[in-house]
């Protein structure tokens, strides 16, 4: 553990930091309430956008210093496939999971799964499957939040886990978050895969069901990243790496279930998620409700900090999250193409900096197996990860 | 002008300022354009934009409808809108800035509404040549692409009947008359068939 004495001074101390209305801006909020930035020689100013678009063409231009960032935006900004193109990386991965898959109320008793106990995500693709094969007649639509995004993801590895073809048999569309509710409860969509807490407002509300969380879909799939412009990470190498030391430290704080009740009365504070404290309670303490009228279930890896090396930008991620986004479009990439972007939009380089500062082990080499393991693993001696299973095989 | 006889652009305006927004639609109506709707934000953009087609959607930079829109330019299925936002952002810099970097419309500051008129001629000018443009450069990517399929299949046939290049051609010249196809369909059919199965270099498999 070294001292801030012995950093470099930042270039600017005084930066702006973007986040979205989601549980698991965490880190970021929690950094600043808990003084970790300002011990860290940062004076931190966190700004609350209300799309991504705006977030990333804020970074883009220089109005915003880093943000909590999808993490596929990186590679996807990079080349050129949303609005704006321009190089942006991450040197910190933020979170592991934290979505879930709901469906409307009066979808889920088509179904016929019932509501004694919780069905497994693929038990729950294939009864949509038969829903869709008993009533052709009566398509489906499904929202996400952005189109390069893991909940676009982990909703079109769900049906086709299922067997549904997500461009043929169903309709995805994107919408606000905060739509998200309000659209299911009038029958706009029937279904959605966001982020929280927007699930849990829909079961708390009565309106949805959760049919699968992110982690069902995907374990431990790479959430969201600290994001920032290659340009403006070349222009303040030291700020950037003591922002990364703040938010290490604030993610392994979150790790501690103590850590995170508190979270949820923080976050429910109008300048940051503006939302009852009861709605962001279920993600962040992983007493994750599914439906209105039944306990909830606890689970360990609902939403993941710190833990599993959770923080590594795995190249083996970027280059999956990379494909996904092209395949999407309809325009794959070649190998040389994604390898070169991959390398310079996730860089554990500066992961393993800030990692070496905080006398935390991290992983040898860049990139993982995947879709290999389900339980804990060792990667190297030291390195435990968590498991990484996606559905359908 | 030949506003009169050309048909009114049509612009769908959302603004969450209800004063504002309606000084800037009387603005619009009286600069000849036809304001198809005025939505607040989080009224349904998407849906509103099927059913209406505007020619134009003015949005406030700061809509949590932005990922909405630019969800239409990147995997809709249907024509792309051009999108002129406004910012109430009084910070010249940011827009020269935005506008530079290529964010793919017009930013007007404050929404002065005599500026709206120019500006949404020219977002709807830039936008039809960009996707013009766009369109050129896709059947050029196209054209180079079905000529390497050719090239491809005549080096197969080559291989596999042991015959020069211009009977290989004349092979698949007369392929695709014989089966009424296009010369780069029947390309693909003899790469499918003579090709040695190439392994699957996706990551999953369902």
């Amino acid at each position: 553990m070294t001292s801030n004495s012995q950093l470099a001074p930042p270039e600017k101390a005084a930066i702006s930091v973007g986040f979205m209305r989601l549980t698991d801006s965490a880190p970021l909020i929690m950094a600043l309430e808990g003084g970790t930035f300002a011990r860290h020689g940062l004076d931190v100013t966190l700004v609350r956008e209300v799309s991504w678009a705006n977030l990333r063409d804020k970074l883009v231009v220089g109005k915003l210093d880093a943000a909590h960032l999808l993490s596929p935006l990186p590679m996807m900004t990079t080349l050129g496939a949303g609005g704006i193109r321009a190089n942006m990386l991450t040197g910190l991965s933020l979170s592991l999971n934290g979505n879930a898959l709901t469906l409307a109320s009066a979808l889920w008793d088509q179904l016929g799964l019932g509501d004694a106990s919780r069905p497994a995500a693929l038990a729950t693709a294939r009864a949509l499957k038969g829903r869709l094969e008993r009533e052709p007649g009566q398509p489906l639509t499904f929202a996400t939040v952005h189109a390069f995004s893991t909940h676009s993801f982990q909703l079109r590895l769900w049906l086709k886990a299922g067997s549904i073809d997500p461009d043929r048999d169903v309709r995805i569309i994107v919408l606000p978050p905060e739509q998200m509710c309000d659209s299911l409860a009038r029958g706009i969509i029937d279904g959605f895969c966001v982020g929280e807490p927007w699930s849990s407002v829909a079961v708390q509300q009565g309106i949805g069901v959760v049919a699968a969380t992110g982690h069902d879909i995907w374990n431990n799939a790479p959430e969201k990243v600290l994001g920032v412009t290659e340009h403006w990470h070349n222009h303040h190498p030291a700020t950037h790496l003591r922002l990364r030391l703040a938010l290490m430290e604030a993610c392994r704080e979150l790790a501690e279930p103590a850590r995170r009740r508190e979270a949820a009365e923080v976050l429910s504070d109008p300048r940051y998620l503006d939302l009852p404290v009861r709605v962001l309670v279920p993600s962040l303490t992983g007493e994750f409700g599914f439906a209105k009228n039944q306990p909830p279930r606890w689970l360990a890896d609902f939403l993941v900090f710190h833990r599993y090396q959770a923080g590594f930008p795995w190249r083996s991620h970027a280059q999956w999250l990379l494909r996904e986004g092209c395949a999407m479009l309809g325009k794959p990439v070649g190998d040389d193409v994604c390898q070169a972007l991959v390398q310079r939009c996730y860089r554990p380089d500066l992961y393993r900096e800030a990692a070496r500062h905080l006398g935390i082990a991290s992983p040898s080499r860049d990139a993982k197996e995947e879709n290999r393991h389900a339980a804990p693993w060792e990667f190297e001696p030291g390195i435990t990860l968590g498991p990484d299973l996606m559905i359908g095989g | 002008m030949t506003a009169e006889i050309a048909p009114a652009v049509r612009v769908m305006l959302v603004d969450d300022n209800p004063a504002r927004a309606a000084m800037v639609e009387e603005r619009l109506w009286g600069c000849g354009f036809e304001v198809s709707l005025v939505i607040p934000s989080a009224a349904g953009l998407l849906f509103q934009i099927e059913r209406i087609r505007p020619d134009v959607v003015l949005i406030d930079l700061e809509s949590p409808d932005r990922d909405v829109l630019e969800s239409l330019a990147i995997i809709s299925h249907h024509n792309p809108t051009p999108v002129v936002m406004f910012t109430q952002e009084d910070d010249p810099d940011y827009i020269r800035q935005a506008v530079t970097a290529g964010i793919s419309t017009y930013l007007v500051g404050g929404i002065n509404p005599d500026q709206v008129k120019p500006i949404i001629d020219v977002a709807i000018a830039q936008f039809r040549a960009f996707q013009s443009l766009r369109d050129e450069l896709h059947s050029t990517r196209v054209q180079l692409e079905e000529r390497k399929l050719i090239e491809q299949a005549k080096g197969l046939l080559m291989a596999h009947q042991k015959i020069g290049e211009d009977d290989a051609h004349r092979l698949l010249t007369k392929l695709a008359m014989d089966t009424n196809q296009r010369l780069p369909a029947v390309a693909k059919t003899v790469l499918a068939t003579l090709s040695p199965k190439t392994s699957d270099k996706g990551k999953r498999s369902t």
